[in-house]
C-alpha cells in the first residue's frame, strides 16, 4: 500500500522486473515467513477484540446480576448435581461446579467481574487472558442450556485472544511500557546485546514466539468469523422461507424476540421491505469470506453493522449482536484504528484544555512515535 | 513455529469440517473433529436457518397438593410463558433467563423425548429434571405453597404465514387455535423445590 504513490516505472524496467520474478519468489515467500515470525499483525484489532469482549462480558454479568443465582448458583435448576453430570458426559471443567456454597459462588461472581475489567483494560494482559477466558468457559457450561450463539462466540474469542498479543495496544501494559522507555529503561538493551550471554536469545525466541503465536491466533479468528457467516448463509439458501422472502416475518412474531411488539408490527407491515432485507441478510453472509480481500469489504461491514444494530433492537439481543459486531472489527485495518485514535486523542485535547492543545502538540509528538516501532 | 502454524491450519480445518453440513470427509474423519471440537469449540450457526421457527410455544404448569385428610387438590393453570413474554416486553436489554431458560429446557427436551415422553436416556432423563425444576421454581415463587407433582402443557400457536397484500386477513382466526400437549406429572423433589 505505500508503494502506490510511486510513478509509473518506464516500460523496460517493467519489463525487468516480470524476467526478475520468478528468481525473487523464494524471496518473497522468505519475507512473507519472515513477517509472520517478527511482525504481529493487527495489534489494534486484536486490542479492539480484548476491549470489547471484556467489556460485553462485564456489561453481560453486571445486567445478569438479580439473576445470578438462577443461572449459575448452586440453587439455580439446572443444579450443580446436574451439571456435574454432563460434565462426566462432555469432559467439560468449571471452576463454578467444585463446591456448591453460596459464599464461593460470590466470590466466582466477584472474581469474574474483576477478571472482565482487568482484561478490558489490559493489565498484565497474557495472565489475565486466560483467567478470562477460564471464567467464561467456567459461566458458560455450568449454564450451557441457558447460552446463545452470542455466547458461544464470546467462548470462542476468549479462547483464541489468549493466543494474541492482545494487550500491545490501547491497554494498561502499553501505558507502563511507554512510561518506562520514556523514562530510558530500554536504553539499556543494546549493552545486554553487547554484554552476550543468554539473555539475549531468550528475549529473540520469545519475541518470534510472541508474534507467531499472535498471528496464527489472529487468522484462526478471522477464520472462525468467515466460517460463522459462512455457514449461517448457507444453512439459510437450504430454508424455503429464506427463499421466498417470508423468513423474516416469523422472526418478527416470535414473542420472546420482540421488546417492542408496535415496532416489530410495523416493521412486518412492509412485505417489500421484509423480502429485500431477507434476501440481502442471506447475501451479505453467504459473501462474507469473499469480499474481505477487497476494497468491498467497507460497504459489507457497514451493511452487517446495520443489521446487528436492527437485531439488537428489534429482537431484543443486544448482547448477541455485540459480540457479532466485535467479531466484525477484526477485519478493519490498523491504519483505520490510528486515524480513530488521533481522532480521539484530537478530541480530547480540544475538550480539555482548548487552545493550549496547539500548544501541546508539538511536546506530545515524539511520545507515540516511540510506542509504535513495530505498528 | 510450524508447529503452531500446523496447528492453526488443522484447528480452522476441524472447525470447518464441524460446522459444514454432513459429507464424505467429514463423516469419515468425524471421530477425529468430535475428539478435537468437543467440548470447547462445539458451535452451531444455523441462526434461524434453514428456517425459523413458525410457531411460539405456551408453557403452562399446575401443581397436586395432598391435604392432610388426604383429599389431593390440583391448582389452576400458571402461565410460565407469559411470564417471561411480559420481562422481554419494553426492554431493551432482556435477561438469558427470560429469553432462553424456558425455551432451551423445552428445545433439549424436545431432542431427547418422543411423544410418549419416556425419558430413555441419561440425557432425557436429566432434561426432564431440569424442566421440572424450572417450573416448580417458578411456580413456588409465583404463588408459594407446598406441591408434590407437577404437569407441564404445551401450546403449540402456529406464527399465521404473511396475507398477501388485499388479501382477506386470517390472522385473528388463526391465534390461539394451536395444538396442546399434556406432560406427565412429574413428582417434584422435596428436598429442594416447592416445599
Amino acid at each position: 500500500m505505500e508503494t502506490e504513490p510511486v510513478p509509473a516505472p518506464h516500460p523496460r524496467t517493467v519489463q525487468r522486473a516480470e524476467a526478475d520474478a520468478p528468481r525473487r519468489a523464494p524471496d518473497h515467500v522468505r519475507a512473507t515467513l519472515a513477517s509472520l515470525t517478527e511482525r504481529p499483525v493487527s495489534l489494534y484489532a486484536a486490542a479492539v477484540l480484548r476491549i470489547g469482549y471484556g467489556l460485553l462480558y462485564l456489561v453481560f454479568l453486571l445486567r445478569e446480576f438479580p439473576h445470578r443465582h438462577q443461572i449459575w448458583g448452586p440453587g439455580s435448576p439446572w443444579t450443580p448435581e446436574l451439571a456435574r453430570q454432563l460434565f462426566d458426559q462432555t469432559g467439560w471443567v468449571s471452576i463454578l461446579t467444585l463446591s456448591d456454597s453460596r459464599a464461593y459462588f460470590e466470590a466466582c461472581y466477584a472474581l469474574a467481574v474483576v477478571v472482565s475489567a482487568l482484561f478490558a483494560l489490559g493489565w498484565r494482559t497474557r495472565a489475565v487472558s486466560v483467567l478470562f477466558a477460564v471464567v467464561v468457559a467456567s459461566f458458560h457450561g455450568r449454564a450451557i442450556f441457558m447460552t446463545d450463539g452470542g455466547d458461544n462466540l464470546i467462548l470462542l474469542m476468549a479462547v483464541y485472544l489468549v493466543l494474541t498479543a492482545c494487550g500491545r495496544r490501547w491497554s494498561l501494559d502499553a501505558r507502563r511500557t511507554r512510561l518506562r522507555t520514556c523514562a530510558g529503561t530500554a536504553e539499556s538493551m543494546p549493552v545486554d546485546r553487547i554484554a552476550g550471554g543468554l539473555r539475549p536469545h531468550l528475549r529473540t525466541s520469545r519475541r518470534t514466539l510472541t508474534a507467531v503465536l499472535h498471528n496464527c491466533g489472529m487468522f484462526v479468528i478471522a477464520a472462525q468469523v468467515c466460517f460463522l457467516y459462512g455457514s449461517a448463509g448457507l444453512y439459510k439458501v437450504q430454508g424455503g422461507s429464506w427463499g421466498n422472502g417470508t423468513a423474516l416475518h416469523y422472526v418478527l412474531n416470535l414473542d420472546l424476540f420482540r421488546p417492542w411488539p408496535g415496532l416489530s408490527l410495523m416493521v412486518d407491515e412492509h412485505d417489500v421491505l421484509i423480502s429485500v432485507a431477507c434476501y440481502l441478510t442471506v447475501l451479505l453472509q453467504v459473501a462474507f469470506p469473499f469480499v474481505l480481500f477487497g476494497r468491498l469489504k467497507y460497504p459489507v461491514l457497514t451493511m452487517l453493522l446495520g443489521m446487528h444494530l436492527g437485531i439488537a433492537v428489534l429482537m431484543g439481543l443486544p448482547l448477541f449482536s455485540g459480540a457479532m459486531i466485535i467479531a466484525d472489527a477484526v477485519f478493519l485495518p490498523d491504519r483505520f484504528y490510528r486515524a480513530l485514535g488521533r481522532l480521539w486523542q484530537r478530541t480530547a485535547q480540544g475538550a480539555g484544555s482548548g487552545k493550549t492543545a496547539e500548544a501541546d502538540r508539538p511536546l506530545r509528538a515524539p511520545v507515540p512515535a516511540q510506542s509504535e516501532p513495530a505498528g | 513455529m510450524f508447529l503452531c502454524l500446523a496447528t492453526a491450519l488443522v484447528h480452522v480445518l476441524l472447525v470447518f469440517l464441524h460446522v459444514a453440513p454432513p459429507n464424505p470427509l467429514s463423516q469419515q474423519y468425524s471421530r477425529q473433529v468430535d475428539a478435537w471440537v468437543f467440548p470447547l469449540f462445539e458451535q452451531n450457526w444455523r441462526l434461524f436457518a434453514p428456517d425459523p421457527e413458525s410457531v411460539n410455544r405456551q408453557i403452562s404448569a399446575r401443581t397436586t397438593h395432598t391435604t392432610p385428610d388426604g383429599t389431593v387438590r390440583v391448582s389452576g393453570w400458571f402461565d410460565l410463558t407469559a411470564v417471561d413474554s411480559s420481562a422481554v416486553r419494553h426492554n431493551a436489554f432482556p435477561s438469558h433467563t427470560a429469553q432462553n431458560m424456558l425455551r432451551r429446557a423445552w428445545s433439549s427436551y424436545l431432542e431427547n423425548h418422543a411423544t410418549d415422553d419416556q425419558s430413555r436416556s441419561q440425557r432425557a432423563l436429566m432434561t426432564q429434571r431440569y424442566l421440572t425444576n424450572i417450573a416448580s421454581d417458578r411456580v413456588a415463587a409465583h404463588r408459594g405453597g407446598s406441591f408434590e407433582a407437577i404437569q407441564l402443557r404445551v401450546v403449540t400457536v402456529p406464527i399465521t404465514a404473511p396475507t398477501p397484500a388485499g388479501g382477506p386477513g386470517v390472522a385473528p382466526v388463526a391465534r390461539g387455535a394451536g395444538d396442546t400437549r399434556y406432560l406427565p406429572w412429574w413428582k417434584v423433589e422435596a428436598d429442594s423445590h416447592g416445599n
